[in-house]
């Protein structure tokens, strides 16, 4: 069904256009790459969980536990090592919310994830004296504050998610998780380790988005609370998945690109906040519109231009008959 | 020594190699404090088609769902080859042996008929040269019928077909024993002809089989033995004919002023 060439398509896209961004060296088109990035990894790991059935309204939780266990770790035990701890802290967390939340289904595990992101931003108020309190905390900048360089690690992070979320739409897992996602007792009955595959999911996800917080704190080497465990960072992840269309890897790429450029669109038409009210009622527009994102409608265009082209050579073959 | 053994008329295959299969023991189950199955004791025997009839509520699908590791046993145990395998994950039972259809398939709509089968052949464990010729999904669609539809989705499926779809996935588990929940509610008097034949055809292979059924027609063509449940309580056991005439089973299926 789908060729090879077809899904070399996201690594080709990413790989020119980071490539291509870092040679020009406009600073306006880089942190718009990175923006778009970022949001599109913390996309793609919503959409990998999402698959297994469970629709979480938590990411902002892993995005900032990420960036905050950078800036804990680095000075107690070094970068590398720091790294390296934002990836167990975050797979930690994973398991543990996968487990409480094991028995919710669909809006119930949604309230429940979004409880656990909102607790932990106040959990990171209450204790000041580790976390910097409402004052934020300085995690180590990435790549000596060069942006270049920035978008070439930020690039190289979201290219490992779209591997990571093309290995897991193969055979070994996308049927399996659809499964889980359908009728849980069903996948049991045919020998999936539902509750294993259900973490396992949840793991993938929860590092990915860690390890993109850890990096976006990284870009100026200071957050705040109300930077990275806001509310902002749990819905986006799903609105682009959404918008660019579920249970793909080439659809949060999409919607992240398109998020963002509508996003600079109505902040340079509309400019000021009420910029954000319509950029919100477009999206919610697209959204109904549009229920199979915009990977639904290249779809869409796809078959009616081969209907096209197919009647078209039944036409010239009817005229040539004639 | 002359083998004695006389072919019994109701057996319409391979004969029964002795020897249960699965085995229940005083099994107790219980929603809150009511008792959906209330020591329960039976076992299916290797090689046969057996009959799991009561009227409803009587604790087939309870049974069914316990002994597949879906419901929390409260009391007794269950045997598979001898092993317990009381409590044990779905999953585990099915790597041990013993496979399950639902009666109501719900498959996710934009997986193939491929894919659904490729879950149990990556997942289930077990080894498939037992069932020579039914190593992959694509000799196990066609022994189902479903070869033509292979690579179609199962959102497109009929009824019938997603009937089949799920005998061929609990097949895809290379199950020793196969139970069956209401294989035929729903379907066609051609329909359930069809899959009456196909189930026919996976016993043919060797497997045993547990049939949930109403219908009185599929049980007394294709079971060598039937089990009568009523009230959570086993009420009969025995040969189909010599079981449907009992009094005690007409009277729970039909009431006390009917069966007489």
């Amino acid at each position: 069904m789908k060729t090879g060439l077809t899904r070399l398509l996201p690594y080709a896209l990413i790989l020119l256009v980071t490539l291509a961004l870092v040679w020009i060296d406009k600073p306006f088109w880089i942190q718009l790459a990175i923006g778009v990035a970022i949001t599109a990894i913390t996309a793609l790991a919503w959409d990998i969980l999402s698959r297994t059935g469970q629709v979480s309204l938590g990411s902002a939780a892993f995005f900032g536990i990420g960036s905050y266990t950078l800036a804990i770790f680095e000075p107690l035990i070094g970068l590398t090592l720091a790294w390296i701890a934002v990836v167990v802290v975050c797979a930690l967390a994973a398991t543990l919310l996968g487990l409480l939340t094991l028995r919710l289904r669909r809006m119930y595990f949604a309230i429940a994830t979004l409880g656990f992101a909102l607790s932990m931003q106040v959990l990171v108020v209450v204790f000041p004296d580790l976390t910097g309190g409402s004052g934020g905390i300085a995690p180590p900048v990435l790549a000596d504050g060069d942006p270049r360089w920035q978008l070439g690690l930020i690039g190289l992070l979201l290219l490992a998610a779209v591997a990571l979320s093309d290995a897991l739409l193969g055979l070994r897992f996308r049927p399996a998780f659809f499964m889980i996602r359908t009728k849980p007792e069903l996948a049991a009955a045919s020998g999936v380790p539902v509750v294993r595959m259900k973490i396992f999911a949840f793991i993938v996800s929860g590092v990915l988005i860690g390890l993109a917080g850890a990096c976006y704190g990284g870009l100026y080497g200071y957050v705040v609370p109300t930077d990275v465990f806001t509310t902002n960072w749990s819905v986006l992840p799903l609105a682009i998945a959404t918008l660019g269309g579920m249970d793909t890897t080439i659809g949060p790429l999409l919607g992240a690109i398109a998020l963002k450029a509508l996003e600079e669109v109505a902040r340079s038409v509309i400019g000021g906040t009420g910029y954000q009210v319509v950029y919100g009622a477009v999206i919610i527009l697209f959204v109904i519109a549009m229920p199979q994102g915009i990977v639904g409608l290249l779809r869409k265009a796809g078959t009616l231009a081969g209907r096209r082209t197919a009647a078209g050579e039944k036409k010239k073959e009817r005229e040539r008959h004639a | 020594m002359p083998d004695t053994a006389s072919p019994d008329p109701t057996r319409r295959s391979a004969p029964p190699s002795g020897g249960a299969i699965l085995a229940v023991e005083d099994l107790t189950v219980a929603f809150g404090g009511l008792k959906a199955l209330d020591g329960v004791s039976l076992s299916i025997a290797a090689g046969e088609i057996t009959g799991l009839i009561g009227p409803n509520g009587s604790g087939k699908s309870t049974l069914v769902n316990t002994v597949s590791g879906q419901l929390p046993v409260r009391g007794g145990r269950i045997r598979l080859h001898g092993g317990d395998v009381t409590g044990r994950r779905p999953d585990r039972i099915v790597r041990a042996g013993m496979a399950r259809t639902y009666q109501i398939p719900r498959v996710p709509p934009t997986l193939t008929v491929e894919e659904v089968l490729s879950v149990p052949l990556l997942y289930a464990g077990r080894d498939r040269h037992r069932l020579p010729g039914l190593g992959d999904a694509a000799s196990i669609a066609a022994f189902c019928g479903l070869g033509p539809l292979f690579r179609r989705f199962c959102g497109d499926l009929s009824v019938t077909d997603l009937r089949r779809l799920e005998i061929a996935r609990a097949l895809a588990c290379a199950p020793d024993l196969l139970l069956l929940d209401e294989a035929m509610a729903g379907l066609s008097h051609e329909d359930s002809v069809e899959v009456m034949g196909l189930i026919r055809n996976v016993h043919g292979q060797g497997i045993s089989i547990v049939i949930i059924e109403h219908l009185m027609r599929v049980i007394t063509t294709l079971c060598h033995r039937v089990v009568v449940l009523n009230n959570g309580r086993l009420l009969a056991e025995g040969a189909p004919a010599t079981v449907l005439a009992d009094q005690a089973v007409r009277e729970a299926y039909l009431g006390k002023g009917f069966a007489s």
